[in-house]
């Protein structure tokens, strides 16, 4: 059913406030769910920190790992100074 | 045959647990089910005031967990509606008192002695709303339609689901009027950004105010919209699956409604 007040902000133009409060939910559910929590993190870093230790020499302490949120995107930022590159043993 | 735990909760504060586990307890128990509504919220009890038992407490909830008391002793039985009875949280204790282990054990003797067990759940996520769910077969999560309610109603499911319990969801508070005027989310907009089953709509509804003042169950007012609403979830819940929701829908006259449009009215 069309009512008196949905055709008159058809007119208008004018936009539902529920409107963008239904965008605004949608939005930050997404959200909510790509939050990692410490543990997370931790764990992920460590799982990282395995796997290029064994191509690199990297100075565990100085490494950090982070979330960037830019306005579209979520990105996992890790960053390490390499010492040197392993040697592979025969 | 065994009963059914079902646990009301929602996350969020204040959007009507109490008043949903109260009213759906009744209205159970007048389709001649033995209903017993347990009051999860310890510490910070309300079912007893809205039910108008508060006087006649003797043990509570924690006390049964603990073992200092059978349930019979602690079940409050209604003189108004028949095989309805209300289990109170206590006020002295901490949320942390109780165990899951000592929920769970006591959720199996309930379902032994009722029907349905109808558990209100504190607000939070934390302790409290943890020992409200470890002992339910079927879960309802409750939000009004407002941005914070339904995001902390997505929490909760969330935490349902991990729990294998798979909830159904009530939208409370419903101002059809404010729906119309594209104020207010509808239901429609709440179940597509939650992506779960309806257990019914309960409109904004000023007996609930009225009937909490005096303690007399709304589902005995055949005026109350909302108590009428409830009635249907709880018939529901009794096996009428197919029973239709009904849409709140706005009571005001066609003059009303095309005064307000324009301006002139508020
Ligand atoms: N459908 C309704 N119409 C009008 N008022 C309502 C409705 N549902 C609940 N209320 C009112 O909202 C308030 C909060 O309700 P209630 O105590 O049931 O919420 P709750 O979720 O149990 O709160 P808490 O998280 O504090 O335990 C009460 O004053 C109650 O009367
Ligand atoms: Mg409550």
């Amino acid at each position: 059913m069309l009512s008196i007040s949905r055709l008159l902000r058809r007119f208008t133009g004018q936009k539902a406030s529920k409107d963008t409060a239904k965008k605004r939910l949608q939005f930050s559910l997404i959200y909510d769910k790509l939050e990692l929590n410490d543990t997370t993190l931790t764990d992920l870093q460590k799982d990282i920190v395995a796997v290029i230790s064994n191509y690199f020499e990297i100075n565990k302490d100085s490494l950090e790992l982070k979330v960037k949120r830019d306005d579209n995107v979520t990105a996992l930022v890790f960053n390490t100074p390499i010492l040197q590159l392993k040697r592979k043993r025969a | 045959m065994e009963g059914k735990v079902i646990v009301i909760t929602s996350g969020k504060g204040g959007v009507g647990k109490t008043t949903a586990t109260s009213c759906i307890g009744a209205a159970l128990a007048l389709e001649g089910k033995r209903v017993a509504i347990v009051d999860m919220d310890i510490g910070l009890r309300n079912l007893d005031v809205v039910m108008g038992l508060e006087n006649r407490i003797v043990f509570n909830i924690v006390d049964v967990v603990l073992e200092r008391c059978k349930i019979s002793q602690a079940a409050i039985r209604d003189r108004r509606i028949e095989n309805l009875f209300l289990i109170p949280a206590s006020q002295s204790d901490n949320k942390d008192v109780l165990t899951t282990s000592g929920v769970e054990r006591v959720a199996d003797q309930l379902r032994k002695e009722f029907d349905f067990i109808i558990m209100d759940s504190p607000a939070g996520i934390e302790r409290g709303f943890e020992n409200s769910i470890v002992g339910a077969n079927e879960a309802i999560v409750i939000c009004t339609p407002d941005v914070s309610a339904v995001r902390d109603a997505d929490r909760v499911i969330g935490l349902l689901y991990s729990r294998s319990l798979t909830p159904k969801l009530i939208v409370n508070r419903i101002e059809p009027a404010r729906v119309e005027r594209g104020e207010m989310l509808s239901h429609e907009d709440v179940l597509e950004v939650l992506s779960i089953d309806l257990a019914g709509l309960v409109p904004m509804d000023e007996h609930v105010l009225i009937s909490s003042n005096t303690g007399t169950p709304l589902v005995l007012q055949n005026e109350s919209t909302a108590g009428q609403a409830f009635k249907r979830i709880a018939r529901r819940l009794n096996g009428e699956a197919d029973l239709p929701v009904q849409v709140p829908v706005c009571k005001m006259s066609m003059w009303n409604k095309i005064s307000r449009t324009f301006g002139l009215k508020r």
